[in-house]
């Protein structure tokens, strides 16, 4: 009895137009299967992006240290991509700047396109100890020839700059926010 | 044994090395011109061009409008990309291709920086910089290709042009000019 089945189902598969119904059925079931997908994954993308909060660039580095190591989403126009490496671009707005870091190079082409980044916010905290690990790098940098007066001057001002903010603000360090690149969308 | 290494080293060594010519080349000038990325920029060319001009470019409703007379004025062809104001006296315009110009607003002092891609090296520093992930797999093999033509070139020659003779002397030099540099840094 089971032999006559198994005869008789191959006799339909071996059938030409039902063959072919039958591969139409699962090219059927795999486009219903990746579009349900694929409209799943947009929904989830969409409602990612509705939760990110969107920030200013103006108002960046005084709402940053809300978000320290959140996802945001800021908008820019791209002011260039770093020649060095093209993994880390400047994006601007009237009177205020971000720096944007990515682990692949950017796109050189952004360059001057208004966009809107989603990225994670990092907060970099420089204190006295970091001041005096500088000190003591460049010290010896510079004795050993490896940077010129000038930049040696720089790094100098540099240094003494955070140590005057810091006193004037009478606080222990102070914070500087970046954005690591998630994601981005050209604007019109 | 050794006949027939060296048979196929030549044959591999001479194959290989033909068809990945075109990648050594390009990997060598995207090199030198990545070498010296602190004395020129190897991707474009920047021509500058400074300029005075009287059309008002402070904030207002007609401020796109005005910048599309200043490029008419300084006989920009190209397209006019955005603009913002990194302070209260400049106003900054991009350009396509990665172009700029700068306008104090307070005395009308312009600077134009005009980037124009270079043809070769652009192209050449773009597949250096590993575009995409087939790139990325063709530079893998290319680099597993060129540890193969070092090793094979151990048994094409023979006696005292080869690795026993004259070839070896120049592959320790080549050994050592490296670590000696390491140590010595």
């Amino acid at each position: 009895m089971i032999k006559k089945c198994e005869l008789n189902l191959s006799t339909v598969i071996n059938f030409k137009p039902m063959k072919k119904i039958i591969a139409l059925f699962f090219a059927a079931a795999l486009l219903a299967g990746c579009s349900s997908e694929s409209s799943n994954k947009n929904e989830e993308a969409k409602k990612s992006q509705t939760s990110i909060p969107q920030i200013e660039l103006a108002a960046f580095n005084e709402e940053a240290g809300n978000y320290v190591d959140q996802k945001i989403s800021v908008t820019g126009i791209v002011d260039h991509v770093c020649r060095h490496g093209g993994k880390r671009l400047l994006l601007v707005a009237d009177g205020a700047d971000i720096h944007v870091e990515n682990d692949q190079r950017f796109d050189e082409d952004l360059m001057g396109n208004e966009i809107e980044i989603i990225g994670i916010v990092r907060e970099e905290r420089i204190d006295e100890s970091h001041c005096l690990k500088m000190e003591e790098d460049i010290i010896e940098s510079h004795n050993a020839g490896d940077i010129d007066e000038d930049h040696f001057e720089n790094k100098q001002k540099q240094i003494e700059f955070y140590r005057d903010s810091m006193e004037k603000a009478n606080v222990e360090y102070l914070a500087f926010y970046s954005l690591d690149y998630v994601d981005h969308k050209e604007k019109k | 044994m050794m006949k027939k290494i060296r048979k196929w080293s030549r044959i591999l060594h001479r194959d290989i090395g033909f068809f990945f010519i075109g990648t050594s080349i390009i990997y060598a000038l995207s090199g030198i011109a990545l070498n010296h990325m602190n004395d020129w920029n190897p991707n474009y060319s920047v021509q500058v061009k400074e300029f005075n001009t009287g059309i008002d470019l402070s904030k207002s409703a007609g401020t796109e409008e005005n910048i599309l007379h200043l490029l008419e004025e300084i006989n920009y062809k190209g397209e006019y990309k955005k603009h913002y104001y990194p302070d209260n006296s400049t106003i900054k315009v991009f350009l396509d291709g990665g172009s700029s110009i700068m306008v104090n607003l307070n005395n009308g002092f312009g600077r134009a920086e005009y980037l124009k891609k270079r043809p070769l090296f652009y192209s050449v520093n773009y597949l250096h910089y590993n575009p995409n992930n087939w790139w990325m797999w063709f530079s893998d093999i290319y680099a597993v290709a060129l540890i193969f033509l070092a090793i094979s070139s151990f048994f094409m020659v023979r006696g005292k042009k080869g690795i026993a003779g004259i070839g070896g002397i120049y592959t320790l030099l080549g050994i050592i000019f490296p670590v000696l540099f390491l140590l010595l840094n």
